[in-house]
């Protein structure tokens, strides 16, 4: 099993000065899979992802990405995995493409400028000739750091925050960047945000991590079953609205709320085939809502509504 | 070994302003007569940085020997208003000679060689006594100008120390746009 | 299955080389004194170097009292002011090769590219002898202009490169070593600039340091006078170079230890 693994971390703690900063944290990222990390500010996501990159020494535990200690193999190891780190600093006076082409260098590359041009439009980045980055906008900064993550074409990538500072266009556009490295050439993603639209959206598996220890992990579904059970949506339906209690295939009616109607939809279906068997049953369906129950639900309910 | 270090020389102020009174072209304070006169290698107007020398010639004129001679070379600025005796610790490393015995007749002859060091009017003189006698002699005097060199020539500075920032500056610049034209 | 075939597939023939150690320590040295001549914080900082140089020999040239022995001094005055100038700049570049760079939120990436720290280190002490180089060589035309006219110009430049240059760089290494540690611009620059004023000291106060035991003693350890008594032998005094081995000893086990602590603190960097 671990053999398929790209990122394995099993029982990590580790320790600054006199404080425990990570109790107990174990994740597994599958190769070609996108994996989302999440947890309140402060739970040790960053520091997580530290320790997995061989920057800060781990007190003990297992940590392993693509079969390799970091600790040991770190200068080899970094070769093959490309990191956007939260801050993500730039040298403000270089040029996009002179940046790039020094990071290209540092990977033992030579890339022409028409490469180095060709991989910052890959990100969406087309910057003005000559422009310095200290000119760049912050979803500017955010292209250009993916661009440099992917300057040596890693197996694994790890970024952090990668959403942050961009436009609802501009974050779809990172999205279909994201899922086509996964899917059509292997990468493995370990995407840790606080943003659960980009998780839903991108990841099949998550990791969840409060305070220094793994509460959650496996496949967003699951997780979800296994916490709720169901997931709850709200309808407004034309007409007469069923009952409390009543079932409709996969749907069941929790309550009514004003021109609201609470149901639970059985998470063993996907939400657009319940919905497929109340319209055939003739509900007059004009408005769909979630109500909770999803990854937001399970998300505040593991972190104690605390820190969204 | 730093300069600014002035110290006056009272005793060789003293000795010269005594010798003041004294004939210009030799002395004689009893058995001891001291000749000077410039080396033929002295510039006809030397000025600052270059080297001088002086030879003199110290004879026992007396019948008797003359035991514990000692002779020394004094310098002092006559410049109306800077009259100074001066520190010969950066003019000369050669200050003094001395002569357990000297017989009568008998000579010693010396060179005093020394570097200019600042620019001016000076009067060079030697002096010598005896372990035994009662006076000194001094040498006439030998007078010279140094003329002046500048020490930091402003033709030299000027055009670095205004120039230089100026034409850094204005490479960035020029860097700056060449950049931007060229990405 | 399939998808990690691929990712096999892609790893046994991976489109980059495995980079020299050696290439990416030139890569991060060129990056540095990039940052110092094209930057416009260290062009002005070179500016302001510059400028330092001008007014002092302007102040020369309006000075009437200046024997011919003063222009030896003048020259010594004007290496020593290099050196304090050059290891000014050496403490300013060192302070932001990893403080600097941490607080940009720069440091990240660099520690992640497949280059091991010390390769990262050699790179930065790269960028700080070409920062020197900078310096020394803009202050060529500054000694040639006070110095030409007196003696021991050569010996001013040869003092200069030879003592200088270690002194300049073990500033610059303690700056670098320090700002690993503290991870603080503002901290490690004030630290470091005590510290310069305190070693530099002598170039202002002169042989009078040496008349307290406690004078002798700063006088003994402090890589800074070693430098100002090795130019002040060959340039005032016109002693020759070989005479100055023990200066020169002193300077280079300082720039031994300072590298040392450097590697030290660049090993135990975390992000």
């Amino acid at each position: 099993m671990e053999n398929t693994m790209s990122i394995t971390i099993k029982h990590l703690k580790l320790t600054l000065g006199s404080t425990e900063i990570l109790h107990d944290v174990s994740i597994s990222v599958k190769a070609g899979e996108i994996y989302g990390l999440l947890g309140p500010n402060g739970a040790g996501k960053t520091t997580s992802i530290a320790a997995a990159l061989g920057l800060m020494p781990a007190t003990s535990g297992l940590i392993r990405i693509l079969g390799h200690d970091p600790a040991k193999e770190g200068v080899e190891l970094r070769r093959r995995v490309g990191v956007l780190p939260d801050p993500n600093g730039f040298y403000d006076w270089m040029t996009a493409s002179n940046y790039l082409s020094f990071y290209a260098g540092l990977y033992g590359a030579r890339l022409s400028l028409s490469e180095v041009q060709k991989r910052l439009a890959q990100v969406g980045l087309e910057p003005k000739l000559g422009q310095p980055i200290r000119h760049f906008s912050r979803g500017m900064r955010q292209r250009l750091g993916l661009a440099r993550a992917l300057i040596a074409d890693p197996e694994v990538l790890v970024l952090d925050e990668p959403t942050n500072g961009l436009d609802p266009r501009g974050r779809r556009e990172i999205h279909d960047i994201l899922i086509g490295l996964a899917r059509d050439r292997g990468v493995s993603i370990l995407l840790c945000t606080h943003l659960l639209d980009d998780v839903e959206r991108l990841c099949s598996r998550v990791g969840i991590i409060v305070a220094g220890r793994t509460v959650a992990e496996g496949a967003i579904a699951e997780l979800v079953r296994t916490r709720r059970g169901h997931r709850h949506f709200r309808l407004r339906l034309d007409g007469v609205s069923p009952k409390a209690g009543n079932r409709e295939g996969h749907v069941m009616v929790l309550a009514q709320e004003g021109d609201w109607t609470i149901v639970a939809v059985d998470p063993s279906v996907p939400p657009e085939a319940a919905w497929s068997e109340i319209l055939a049953a003739g509900w007059r369906v004009t408005e769909i809502a979630r109500e909770g129950g999803g990854l937001e639900d399970l998300y505040l309910d593991l972190t104690d509504r605390r820190a969204a | 070994m730093r300069k600014n270090e002035k110290a006056s020389i009272a005793m060789a102020a003293g000795l010269l302003l005594a010798a003041t009174s004294a004939p210009p072209a030799s002395a004689d304070a009893g058995p001891i007569s001291i000749g000077i006169s410039p080396a033929t290698t002295n510039a006809a107007s030397p000025q600052m940085g270059d080297r001088l020398a002086f030879n003199t010639v110290i004879r026992n004129t007396g019948d008797k020997p003359i035991d514990g001679l000692i002779a020394w070379v004094s310098l002092v600025q006559i410049d109306q208003g800077k009259e100074q005796p001066i520190d010969l610790e950066d003019w000369s490393a050669h200050k003094a000679i001395s002569r357990a015995s000297l017989k009568p007749g008998e000579t010693i002859s010396t060179q005093w060689p020394m570097r200019l060091i600042q620019a001016g009017h000076y009067r060079v003189v030697i002096s010598a006594v005896s372990r035994e006698g009662s006076s000194l002699t001094p040498s006439p005097f030998a007078d010279f100008v140094v003329r002046s060199k500048p020490v930091v020539e402003s033709s030299r500075v000027l055009p670095v120390a205004l120039g230089l920032p100026l034409l850094i500056g204005m490479s960035f610049i020029g860097w700056r746009r060449r950049g931007r034209d060229t990405g | 299955m399939t998808v990690h075939a691929t990712i096999k597939a892609a790893s046994e023939s991976p489109p980059f080389r495995s980079p020299g150690n050696l290439n990416a320590i030139g890569l991060i040295a060129r990056k540095e004194a990039g940052e110092i001549i094209v930057s416009p914080r260290g062009r002005g900082w070179l500016l302001a170097m510059v400028g330092a140089l001008s007014g002092f020999s302007l102040l020369l040239v309006g000075s009437t009292e200046l024997s011919l022995l003063d222009n030896a001094q003048v020259v010594y005055d004007m290496a020593g002011i290099v050196i304090a100038l050059g290891a000014l700049l050496a403490l300013v570049v060192g302070s932001d090769a990893f403080a600097g760079e941490h607080e940009r939120g720069s440091l990240t990436p660099l520690l992640l590219a497949p280059v091991s720290r010390r390769g990262i280190l050699a790179g930065k002490i790269g960028g700080q002898m070409v920062a020197w180089a900078v310096m020394f060589l803009l202050s060529l035309p500054y000694l040639w202009a006070v110095g030409s006219t007196g003696q021991n110009l050569a010996g001013s430049i040869l003092g200069l490169a030879l003592f200088g240059t270690p002194v300049v760089l073990t500033f610059g290494l303690f700056a670098m070593g320090l700002g690993a540690r503290l991870g603080n611009v503002r901290t490690t620059m004030m630290t470091m600039l005590v510290v310069l004023l305190l070693a530099a000291s002598p170039l202002l106060i002169g042989p009078s340091l040496r008349q307290s035991t406690l004078g002798r003693w700063f006088d003994a350890v402090n890589p800074f006078s070693h430098a100002v008594n090795a130019l002040d032998a060959m340039i005032i005094d016109s002693l020759g170079v070989a005479a100055q081995s023990i200066h020169l000893a002193a300077i280079v086990a300082w720039l031994i230890f300072a590298l040392a602590y450097a590697v030290r603190q660049t090993n135990r960097l975390v992000r």
